[in-house]
């Protein structure tokens, strides 16, 4: 190594700690109709916002249909259902961590817009919960039944239905690449007549170890 | 010379390569030679760690002497390079000190500030490669960036509890980040030896069985820490309630006893001496088939290792109203969790230290070749170059007031007001005096108490919230 070469290794050393990045984060606001980021690892917006949309829609059309059993009012209108959204049992393969309280805020956001359902505030809900010190999952017990829509009722929120959310997924694996369906269930339960309806939408999703396992999985090739 | 190369790769014995060095260097003994050991002496006392200036305040902590602490810890703040890491342990001051507010503040900031530093700055990088770590901004190790998530949300039960579950979820959110990193990082798909801590599992399990509504999560979050803690009997039953029964009885509260016991981790320095061994070896051959003469590695190469202090305080019995309920048990093994991210990251904190040591001889040889020195002037400058590695000091800096484990007992309680006795505990028997508390149950709620055993003759501070 000449002089030159070595003093122009040593000047180029010398300058890099002025090209230095310093460990900065940036953040942005995503306009509305942007797309959501797809999830790499685990199921996000890209899924729920979608399962969300279509099971509440599926169930309010529904519920919409009017029978000559369904009670109106003295406008001939039929009656807005009182419902107790209980909760999101969530039993996929993945932990939805802070995603499980945005699900019921938005299942119960989207009742509320429909004129379909008048539902009951969640806190009179954890309030009668708490009273009872009943499980969610025990509620379809006739005792139990009774027992939470009379506390409820005691405290001035009377209830026609139970509503259940429930998360599931089923997994396939082939080699490194893995699809997993989404599902989110909606069961509304008359506690009169104990008559069920549900309603569920699904989300499939893929996930590759390669950027061509898309591309060789999902390809009109495929069977 | 020619003989000396002879004989130095044939014996490969770094005592004699120096002898012979020392022995060749034809220094006419006197002032000069005088000097140079003076010189030599001066660089090999290095620099001082974090290690040392951190024993004092301590001492302090573990005295019970928390004001002078933390006005010890406060001076160490002002340094801009032991800020960061300065504040965890002031953190711990505070949250012992009963501000748990001041404690999360401070955590926070330490978190976003880590978060900040996982990119490197390449200014950083590139000084470090010319004098040590010590002048790299201090980004954390990956064990205190996932126990300042385990500690934030410990503090935030303390006060309101709002945001302890978020803390959980970014607990849990950076060992996945951690894990993912490492691999990436040894360039395979096997993750890192160290478990993730079931705390994080645990607290997120006993806050959503809190709500006494989302008791799925309960389920899925005990599990997980059952999988890590699969011995754990109190584990099964909070698995079995969470699954089949409720919170707690109508009526009842539930108390969380959570005890910090035993000295924690926190790094030492220490000479790396095989590598020291190697690299002399190294450059005594290079130096004899290459036209310059490189600085000899007389100066031990120092990288940091974790020290574990013994501990004679392992579990807490715990009583309420003169019952005795049973002792804490383990969630969280800080000194094992310590000492696995520490072998998962060592070989890149070895490999930086030798790339330095390379560049810092390439250096000296370069200037040589620039200035076409020989004789004395030579060895001047290998003298100068010993010296500039004898400067170096390990990173010893971390967090230095961790207890060696967080353990925890659940008991359920009537409303009202309970008396807790808290004794600290080796092999089941105790080893010290008890500590007495009064809490207050609340109905269908959580209670929280936080305590801490050093050791048997530290002083213990316990903490009760709301």
């Amino acid at each position: 190594m000449d002089r030159r070469e070595w003093l122009g290794m040593f000047g180029i050393i010398v300058c890099s700690p002025t090209i230095g990045c310093k460990g900065y984060q940036y953040g942005h606001v995503i306009k509305p109709d942007a797309p959501n980021m797809v999830g790499s690892h685990e199921a996000g917006a890209e899924v729920f916002d979608p399962l969300v949309d279509e099971a509440v829609a599926k169930l309010l059309a529904r519920q919409q249909t009017v029978t000559p059993d369904t009670p109106c009012g003295p406008d001939g209108l039929p009656c807005p259902k009182t419902i107790c959204f209980v909760g999101i049992e969530n039993k996929s393969m993945e932990d939805i961590g802070d995603f499980k309280d945005k699900l019921y805020q938005q299942i119960d956001s989207r009742l509320l817009e429909a004129s379909t359902f008048r539902a009951i505030s969640r806190r009179m809900v954890d309030a009668a919960l708490f009273e009872t010190r009943l499980r969610p999952d025990s509620l379809m017990i006739p005792d139990n039944m009774r027992l939470f829509t009379a506390v409820l009722e005691r405290n001035g929120a009377p209830l026609d239905y139970l509503l259940y959310a429930v998360l599931t997924s089923g997994t396939t694996t082939r080699n490194s690449s893995t699809q997993r369906d989404y599902d989110l269930t909606l069961e509304l339960v008359n506690v009169h007549t104990g008559v069920t309806d549900k309603q569920s939408a699904e989300v499939r999703k893929g996930y590759h170890k390669t950027a061509a396992g898309k591309v060789w999985n999902y390809n009109p090739f495929k069977r | 010379m020619p003989e000396f190369v002879a004989e130095s790769t044939l014996n490969l014995r770094p005592i004699v390569v120096l002898q012979r060095w020392w022995l060749d260097s034809r220094i006419p003994f006197g002032k000069s030679k005088f000097g140079l050991v003076c010189f030599v002496l001066i660089g090999l006392v290095g620099c001082s760690t974090h290690a040392k200036r951190l024993a004092i305040p301590r001492n302090h902590f573990y005295d019970g002497r928390m004001e002078e602490c933390k006005k010890g810890l406060e001076k160490l703040s002002k340094s801009r390079h032991d800020k960061d890491v300065v504040n965890l342990d002031l953190a711990i001051v505070d949250l012992l000190s009963g501000s748990p507010k001041n404690a999360e503040q401070r955590l926070k900031l330490a978190r976003n500030r880590f978060e900040e530093l996982e990119s490197e700055s390449l200014t950083e990088k590139t000084v470090s490669m010319w004098t040590d770590d010590q002048v790299r901004s201090y980004a954390g190790e990956d064990y205190e960036k996932i126990l300042i998530r385990a500690f934030l949300a410990l503090t935030n039960l303390l006060t309101d509890g709002a945001d302890a579950e978020s803390y959980t979820l970014q607990l849990q959110a950076k060992h996945e980040e951690l894990v993912q990193a490492c691999a990436e990082r040894t360039k395979s798909d096997t993750p890192p030896s160290y478990k993730p801590l079931p705390i994080g599992f645990y607290l997120r399990g006993l806050l959503r069985e809190a709500t006494l509504r989302d008791y799925d999560d309960a389920v899925r979050n005990y599990e997980a820490t059952a999988r890590l803690l699969p011995l754990c009997q109190p584990i099964q039953w909070d698995l079995n309630r969470a699954m089949h029964g409720t919170h707690s009885q109508p009526g009842n509260g539930v108390v969380y006893v959570f005890a910090l016991v035993g000295r924690g981790p926190y790094k030492v320095e220490v000479s790396e001496q095989p590598t020291s061994d190697a690299l002399l070896i190294a450059d005594r051959i290079v130096s004899a088939v290459g036209p310059y003469q490189l600085p000899p590695t007389i100066a031990p190469i120092k990288v940091p290792d974790i020290a574990l202090p013994p501990t004679d305080v392992d579990a807490v019995g715990v009583s309420v109203d003169g019952t005795t309920i049973g002792a804490t048990y383990s969630i969280a093994d800080v000194g094992q969790l310590a000492m696995d991210s520490y072998r998962a990251n060592r070989s890149s904190i070895v490999a930086r230290a030798v790339a330095r040591r390379v560049i810092k001889k390439a250096t000296v040889a370069a200037a040589k070749e620039t200035m076409k020195t020989d004789g004395l002037a030579s060895v001047g400058m290998d003298i100068a170059g010993i010296a500039w590695e004898a400067t170096e000091g390990a990173d010893t800096r971390c967090w230095g007031l961790l207890p060696n484990d967080i353990q925890v007992m659940r008991i359920e309680a009537p409303k009202g007001s309970s008396q807790l006795q808290l004794t600290p505990l080796r092999g089941g028997r105790p080893v010290a005096a008890s500590k007495q508390l009064s809490v207050s149950v609340v109905d269908g709620r959580n209670t929280y108490v936080l305590c801490w055993f050093p050791d048997a003759r530290s002083q213990s501070p316990v903490i009760v919230a709301p």
